[in-house]
């Protein structure tokens, strides 16, 4: 199968609502959870995609495709095992999805920069709820199971461009579109029948699809052969949710904040790095648009790792990753802050190496692989999760 | 290398899969919820949805059943009797000859006979052994249009019978059925009876060709279905005379008639029977709700009615005891179909039934008898959900109510009508509440 071919396969599925998985309960509060779009590099050394040395398909870091020789196309999925419980109730349950946060294709405009196109995973809105209730029917009581779901979440496709001004120093734009779905469902289903048959199901819900627009700049700098810094900010219009005409619900329209990011990597010795990077965001704004009984704040993300160049496996260079991570999470069901944490940890394996003209060693081919063992935490909800994110990336189509 | 890549590729789509066995989070957490809606009951009178009801009669033949029936005033009033024309008598028989050879005899002898009438022991009403009798048939008729006082009734020959209730006959004698012995009744025939039904090799004089034998009933008080009748033919072979035969004379139609002839109902309704009965009405089902408080409450008065809020839907009859000669001695399946094209009334066509049994909503007989006055709902709630969504297949807003299986037995189910304090209604569950909003 030809890269081409290879990338607009992965990028049919990736860009497939049903295929994108959900991971956390948390999913039902507010707009769901951020979806970090982001590679299993990034993910591995504990980062929030923004600051690390090389060129690569960032979002978060738009100036980060500028040193890109060659066409690029890098898709990442994100399979995750989820075990979830409620110190309150006594609750528990697992679930697991797999979803596909990123899809990116960068290509040489020209000589003047290299332009980029992603396909993302914003919100994740996925879950499922369900209560058993007793119901009046005359004289009769029936049990009732009350359930609801909520199906979707906000993507966003992203043009970007990116130009290196110096050798040391390079800017980034990107300018996306949110796009995606939710439907919402709720059903009462009868346990129980009356003496002459069974009650059928009520249902009732609606359907939602999201607009709105965004702009992220960029810029990085490498400091000598030692460091390399970079920083991007986000703003975003409004995110426009439009319910559809046979939809009762009222459309919606929520603020989004600014986003700002600031990362970096510094060079601790030959073949050892050292990557960091938070970013800031005030969601609170965004809480003025939610139903009663979800709170929104102000979240401030910040992770690290390090990074062993110099490792390899079967004789191909094969970095090792190791890393930690701090999320707020903007939104709450509880009205608590919400955290997830994880440490980290990876690996990339180059698939096909082979020479540019200048005798630079090339990689044509290459997985990254990361595992996350984290928690989330809202009050009294818990979950532990175990995660994985695989970045294929093939150069030179 | 291109191994390399093909095994890449078929590693990502190996994550691609697993997405395939998702699941999604789940809690039972009601904070998740949506604000709970309400779930009411109401009931609306015959006036609040349906008008128009009318009683129409006359669908199907009693040889569509495939079964008899043979009565004698029953109830103080009722008598049916069975007729059945036999089909032509065998011409041959393989039989084995002196040497054990097996051959096929032409030349076959028949020296006598039974009649032999088998009785559905569950749908006969009968209070201890009755006698029965067996004539022979010398009148033509017709098994599609006979009735008790006509023999034939086709639009270019009509003849009544000599005497009503299908006389004439020629008595062949007499049998007597014990209901706690057995299921069937044996008319025995002598070597010129057994003959009876034979056509004659020429015809000169059609009065004096047998047309078939009828079976009546000559105890009183009782009403008994026949499920079958057979003639059997004691043969002896030409090419073994030792050899006894008995060979079977199926038959080409059986048919019953009776007296009287139900008067249509002056009120209420009416279902089943032979010929059928059915029940028809309009609905005019409400569309709007301003009440009960309950669901005011829950959601914005006056509610639009939707289909997905109909939860159940049912049309509730009362039982009604009529004319104890006709009422229903087994399990009454009642259907209700929607109507075509009411215009075409009483012949316009059906729609599917609206029962997802298939079998139609099964009453006890004893509803309509001891239990009369008792409620029994035919649910039809996809039908209004249907009406509501304005989906249907035909647009009709006319019901039929039947017999599933039509025409099913001389008995018919009765209800009270519009008319009466019992009269039937339309009960309704309904769960309703606020619209579901985006987070």
């Amino acid at each position: 199968m030809s890269p081409r071919r290879t990338f607009f396969v992965l990028a049919l599925v990736a860009t497939t609502p049903a295929l994108g998985g959900a991971q956390s309960i948390l999913n039902g509060a507010g707009l769901g959870i951020p979806v970090d779009a982001v590679d299993a590099r990034s993910r591995a050394l504990g980062g929030v995609g923004i600051g690390l040395q090389g060129p690569s398909i960032l979002p978060g870091d738009p100036a980060s495709a500028a040193r890109l020789l060659l066409g690029t196309v890098v898709m990442t999925a994100r399979p995750s095992w989820v075990s979830y419980g409620r110190s309150d109730t006594n609750e528990t349950g697992s679930f697991r999805g797999t979803d596909f946060p990123l899809v990116g294709v960068a290509y040489p405009a020209f000589g003047l920069g290299v332009m980029t196109v992603s396909f993302e995973s914003v919100f994740d809105q996925r879950y499922h709820a369900a209560n058993g209730v007793t119901v009046q029917v005359a004289d009769s009581l029936l049990a009732a199971t009350d359930s609801f779901s909520s199906k979707g979440g906000v993507s966003q496709v992203r043009l970007g461009f990116a130009r290196a001004l110096s050798r040391n120093v390079a800017v980034g734009i990107s300018f996306g579109r949110y796009g995606g779905s939710l439907v919402r469902r709720f059903s009462r289903t009868f346990n129980d029948s009356i003496a002459s048959g069974s009650l059928g199901q009520f249902q009732s819900g609606g359907y939602w699809t999201y607009a709105g627009t965004e702009v992220t700049a960029g810029a990085s700098a490498d400091l000598g052969t030692v460091a390399h810094i970079a920083g991007s900010a986000t703003w975003s219009s409004h995110l426009e949710a439009k319910a559809s005409s046979d939809t009762k619900g009222s459309s919606a329209s929520y603020d989004v904040p600014l986003q700002l990011r600031l990362g970096a990597t510094g060079v601790l010795a030959p073949g050892l790095a050292l990557n960091v990077g938070l970013t800031r965001a005030n969601w609170s704004v965004t809480g003025n648009g939610l139903t009663e009984g979800t709170s929104a704040r102000s979240t401030l993300s910040w992770g690290g790792g390090i990074e062993l160049s110099r490792a390899s496996l079967l004789g191909r260079s094969a970095p090792l990753r190791f890393g930690y991570r701090h999320s707020d999470l903007p939104f709450s069901l509880t009205g608590s802050a919400p955290v997830e944490t994880a440490w980290t940890g990876g690996l990339g394996l180059v698939l096909k190496q082979t020479q540019d003209l200048t005798h630079e060693a090339l990689t044509q081919a290459s997985v990254d692989l990361s595992f996350e063992r984290g928690t989330r935490t809202d009050g009294p909800i818990s979950e532990s999760f175990k995660r994985m994110s695989v970045t294929l990336r093939l150069t030179g189509f | 290398m291109n191994r390399t890549k093909n095994l890449t590729v078929a590693a990502m789509v190996l994550v691609a899969v697993a997405a395939c066995s998702e699941q999604d989070p789940t809690t039972v957490d009601s904070s998740l919820l949506p604000e709970q809606p309400v779930t009411v009951e109401l009931t609306f009178p015959w006036g609040d949805f349906a008008s128009n009801m009318a009683v129409y009669g006359g669908y199907g033949t009693p040889p569509q059943l495939g079964t008899g029936l043979v009565a004698k005033a029953f109830d103080g009033k009722l008598d049916a009797r069975t007729l059945v024309r036999f089909a032509s008598y065998p011409v041959s028989a393989v039989v084995k000859d002196s040497l054990g050879s097996t051959l096929t005899d032409y030349d076959l002898t028949f020296h006598g006979g039974r009649v032999v009438a088998f009785f559905d022991t569950v749908a006969s009403e009968v209070p201890g052994p009755v006698t029965l009798d067996l004539g022979v048939l010398r009148t033509k008729w017709d098994v599609g249009t006979a009735s008790w006082t006509m023999a034939m009734d086709t639009v270019g020959d009509k003849e009544p019978w000599p005497e009503p209730g299908a006389g004439p006959v020629e008595s062949f004698g007499t049998a007597v059925w014990d209901p706690s012995a057995g299921d069937s009744a044996v008319f025995v025939l002598d070597s010129a009876q057994a003959l009876a039904w034979q056509p004659p090799d020429s015809v000169t004089d059609s009065t004096t060709v047998v047309q078939g034998a009828r079976l009546s009933l000559l105890t009183s008080g009782a009403r008994l279905k026949l499920t079958s009748v057979a003639l059997r033919l004691d043969t002896r072979s030409s090419l073994n005379p030792d050899t006894a035969l008995v060979l079977t004379v199926g038959r080409t139609d059986l048919t019953f008639v009776y007296s009287p002839y139900p008067d249509p109902p002056t009120e209420g309704m009416r279902v089943g029977g032979v010929p059928a009965w059915r029940t028809v009405f309009d609905v005019n089902l409400p569309t709007t709700l301003s009440s009960p408080s309950s669901l005011c409450a829950a959601v914005r008065c006056p509610v639009t009615l939707t289909p997905s809020q109909v939860t159940y839907a049912a049309l509730v009859l009362h039982t009604k005891k009529e004319d104890p000669a006709f009422q229903p001695s087994d399990t009454v399946s009642l259907d209700v179909r929607p109507v075509f094209d009411p215009s075409a009334l009483p012949k316009a066509p059906l729609g599917s039934s609206l029962i997802s049994t298939g079998v139609g909503r099964r009453l006890s007989a004893s509803l309509f008898d001891g239990g009369d006055g008792t409620a029994v709902e035919v649910p039809i709630t996809q039908w209004v959900q249907a009406v509501l969504a304005d989906t249907t297949k035909t647009g009709s807003r006319t019901l039929a109510l039947l017999s599933a299986f039509e025409p099913l037995d001389i008995s018919y189910a009765s209800f009270y009508g519009p008319n009466s304090p019992l009269a039937p209604s339309l009960r309704m569950v309904i769960t309703a509440g606020p619209a579901v909003e985006h987070p």
